[in-house]
């Protein structure tokens, strides 16, 4: 018997065609259709050291929601000075793309006249990627956060100034801060101003429970300023007010008596049921002295 | 024609089943005495042995007792709802099935309590539960809900009677009716004679009565979920399980009051009264309520399956691997198989109605079988190092006996109760909604088929 398949020859054709290509793709890898991002910041921590942080990725010029990360990328982190590179350290970019370098509190950075420190993150470029680069300069900002009960109330105090380098404090003006209470998953936030005067102070007039030792993490944070860039500062202290359950919950079915709507429920329900009996009742009651009655009169059976 | 001809003539033609007693039928009600008197004995060994004589040990401390409780609890509770619809109604063809299904309702109310006290392993502390009762359990409530509806269906039972016995009374001087017969029929038509002010009262009372059963039946049947439902067993606590139960209860009902009109129908010749269009009616309906409980069935499994609950998994790889035959049995072949003959038209006979009937109830007899003792085989704390018939539960000679003494003493009640009253109401075909000469069409034509 011949085979069917002999009938469909060109379809056949196209699916074998398709199953034996080992070259075809769903979708061509070509660069030329991404542009590089190169995004550098740095951010002050709570513990005075600053973070130098690269996010490198590829954009699909054709398709926004592909952005695939540039992995083990190796970007270098400089401090300049009069054009003069100095290596403050390198860093490979992890699968999100993101190269990380953290200095300590105690590095000594070159500043310019200004009193910026100018700092640079380059990517050397390869066969496939070609140089990356971005400057950006800072000011050191210092952030103290000064957590203190005043006339019993939560006051929370920020300063901030800058030393130059004879060490002499200036403080800062119209800078805006934003302050937050940690949580488990996200921040809330409690309080948002101005710095002047190098001060900024509010009470906190909201409670918090805190975690299982009753302890508030507080941060305040200047975000993304033109002058100082990112700064995060934060100290925990014991202001949780942990509201302890005074009334524990009792299951009332364990109880001697019932709880008072139950017994509302049944009566109400057996009472309008067994009030229908004795109305039946007595309305049968009723029938049958209407028979003893004719019986009595000796009418006949009457059919209306 | 005369209304008082008329009487005389219906009573003329039920009094034969009245007033005598065939050889065939004496032989039956021998038969049924012997299995009830098998069953007093059981009942007797139950007594005096303990539980020990029955399946039932530590963890299944509810066997096919319940079982039979939650059935027969359950087509009572159906049968108030679906009579009350019919009065309440006036559904037109309530005149062949209506009596039926009232005795059905009384008789299944009466016989089915008996069952959870078989399950009480001291039956001698039973008035505890009247004089210590604690409202906040299901048990308390269900008590009161059976208790409620037990007099709710008599009184029920009893407006409907009462025009019957009236014309009884007024006729079987004329037969040969025992005497204690003739006065019971007499003192039990209190001194009814159809005048307009009567009728009117009997009326007006029988129809908030059968509110009140339809009432009574939903809050009953919910009651007696509640008794599984509300507690953390698996398979038993679910939110769905009160109109789990009310659909599953009123598709046995259905099909229970199906398979008793087949055999009153042919054991009482009644085909002039109980026709095709009947069972046609009762088929379609029986078909929605397989559908329904087939969908519910599956909703409650389902979530037990998704849940990924351990005991839950526990309990559902118990029911695919020990219970797997009763499993397909109760909820494959007992809703699929009706559903299948009851959605084609040409299978809507009689004959095949009643098949899909049969096949419906033996399935809802085993899914409560499968709802009680797989759970109470699947405890949370697991008696450690002891028997297996310990952990698992299988009936015993005596719950046997002593179930079919149940269905035993049913039918004999059911036929005792066929020997004082016709049954089929003639007070309900002197309305003439279904007078006798309405049925010499082509559709008795039919029956003769």
């Amino acid at each position: 018997m011949k085979s069917n398949l002999y009938n469909h020859t060109f379809f056949i054709s196209i699916i074998a065609a398709l199953l034996l290509c080992t070259n075809g793709t769903a979708q061509e890898n070509d660069l030329s259709n991404f542009k590089m991002r190169f995004d550098f910041k740095t951010v002050k921590q709570a513990d005075n050291s600053r973070l130098l942080e690269v996010t490198f990725i590829a954009l699909n010029k054709e398709d926004r929601k592909d952005q695939p990360p540039v992995y083990k990328a190796e970007i270098q982190f400089f401090n300049i000075q009069n054009d003069e590179e100095i290596l403050l350290g390198s860093s490979k970019t992890s699968k999100e793309g993101v190269a990380q370098l953290i200095l300590p509190e105690n590095q000594k950075y070159n500043i310019d006249g200004e009193g910026y420190i100018n700092l640079r993150a380059r990517f050397n470029s390869t066969d496939a990627l070609s140089e990356e680069e971005e400057d950006l300069m800072v000011k050191d900002l210092h952030l103290d956060l000064n957590l203190s009960v005043i006339d019993s109330v939560k006051t929370v105090t920020l300063t901030a100034f800058t030393i130059d380098s004879l060490g002499v404090k200036t403080p800062v003006n119209d800078v805006y801060v934003t302050t937050y209470v940690k949580a488990m998953l996200s921040k809330k936030n409690i309080d948002e101003g101005i710095i002047s005067d190098g001060e900024y102070t509010f009470a906190m007039s909201q409670s918090f429970a805190g975690n299982t030792k009753g302890d508030l993490t507080i941060s305040s944070i200047i975000d993304d300023n033109d002058e100082y860039g990112n700064i995060i500062q934060e100290k925990t202290v014991h202001w949780g007010t942990f509201n302890k359950q005074i009334k524990t919950d009792e299951n009332k079915l364990w109880t001697k008596a019932a709880p008072i709507w139950m017994y509302v429920v049944l009566t109400i329900l057996l009472l309008g049921v067994y009030v229908n009996f004795i109305y039946t009742i007595v309305n049968l009651f009723k029938i049958k002295k209407e028979g003893s009655e004719l019986e009595i009169k000796k009418e006949p059976y009457r059919n209306t | 024609m005369n209304i008082e001809s008329r009487k005389r003539e219906l009573f003329k033609e039920f009094a034969p089943r009245l007033e005598t007693t065939s050889m065939l039928t004496k032989i039956y009600i021998g038969f049924l005495i012997v299995i009830i008197l098998a069953g007093l004995y059981a009942f007797y060994l139950q007594m005096s042995e303990g539980q020990i004589v029955t399946g039932m040990r530590d963890n299944v401390v509810w066997g096919i007792y319940e079982v039979n409780f939650i059935l027969l609890v359950c087509i009572s509770y159906s049968g108030a709802f679906i009579s009350g619809i019919l009065h309440f109604f006036h559904t037109p063809w309530k005149t062949a099935i209506a009596r039926i299904v009232e005795i059905i309702t009384v008789l299944s109310l009466l016989i089915g309590p008996i069952y959870i006290l078989l399950c009480m392993g001291r039956l001698d502390r039973l008035h505890y539960l009247f004089m210590y009762p604690r409202i906040q359990s299901p048990i308390t409530w269900d008590i009161m809900a059976i208790i409620t509806d037990i007099v709710a269906c008599f009184i029920y039972l009893y407006l409907t009677f009462i025009p019957d016995f009236a014309i009884l009374r007024d006729h079987c001087e004329e037969r040969n009716i025992p005497k204690w017969i003739k006065k019971m029929y007499k003192t039990l038509a209190i001194g009814y004679q159809d005048t307009k002010t009567q009728r009117n009262r009997l009326h007006k009372i029988t129809r908030t009565m059968s509110a009140m059963v339809i009432v009574l039946a939903i809050v009953a049947y919910s009651v007696l979920a509640w008794i599984f439902s509300l507690t953390l067993q698996p398979g038993w606590n679910s939110t769905i399980f009160a109109p789990y139960f009310i659909i599953g209860g009123l598709f046995s009902g259905v099909a229970f009051i199906i398979i008793t009109m087949y055999l009153v129908r042919k054991f009482y010749k009644l085909e002039k009264y109980i026709r095709r269009m009947h069972f046609k009616v009762g088929g379609i309906i029986l078909l929605i309520l397989a559908m329904l409980y087939g969908y519910f069935t599956f909703t409650e499994y389902f979530s037990r399956w998704f849940s990924h609950k351990a005991i839950d998994t526990n309990l559902l790889d118990k029911l695919f691997t020990r219970y797997f035959w009763e499993f397909i049995l109760a909820n494959y072949v007992g809703i699929l198989v009706p559903i299948g003959i009851l959605f084609f038209k040409k299978f809507r006979t009689i004959k095949w109605v009643t098949i899909a009937a049969i096949i419906a109830l033996v399935g809802v007899w085993l899914n409560r079988y499968l709802i009680v003792i797989p759970t109470l085989e699947t405890p949370y704390v697991p008696i450690q190092d002891t028997r297996i018939d310990y952990l698992f539960y299988s009936a015993s000679w005596v719950e046997i006996t002593l179930s079919i003494a149940g269905i035993a003493t049913f039918l004999l009640m059911f036929t005792l109760i066929g020997k004082i009253v016709p049954l089929v109401p003639m007070n309900y075909i002197l309305d003439g909604r279904t007078a006798p000469d309405t049925v010499q069409n082509k559709d008795n034509k039919k029956i003769s088929e």
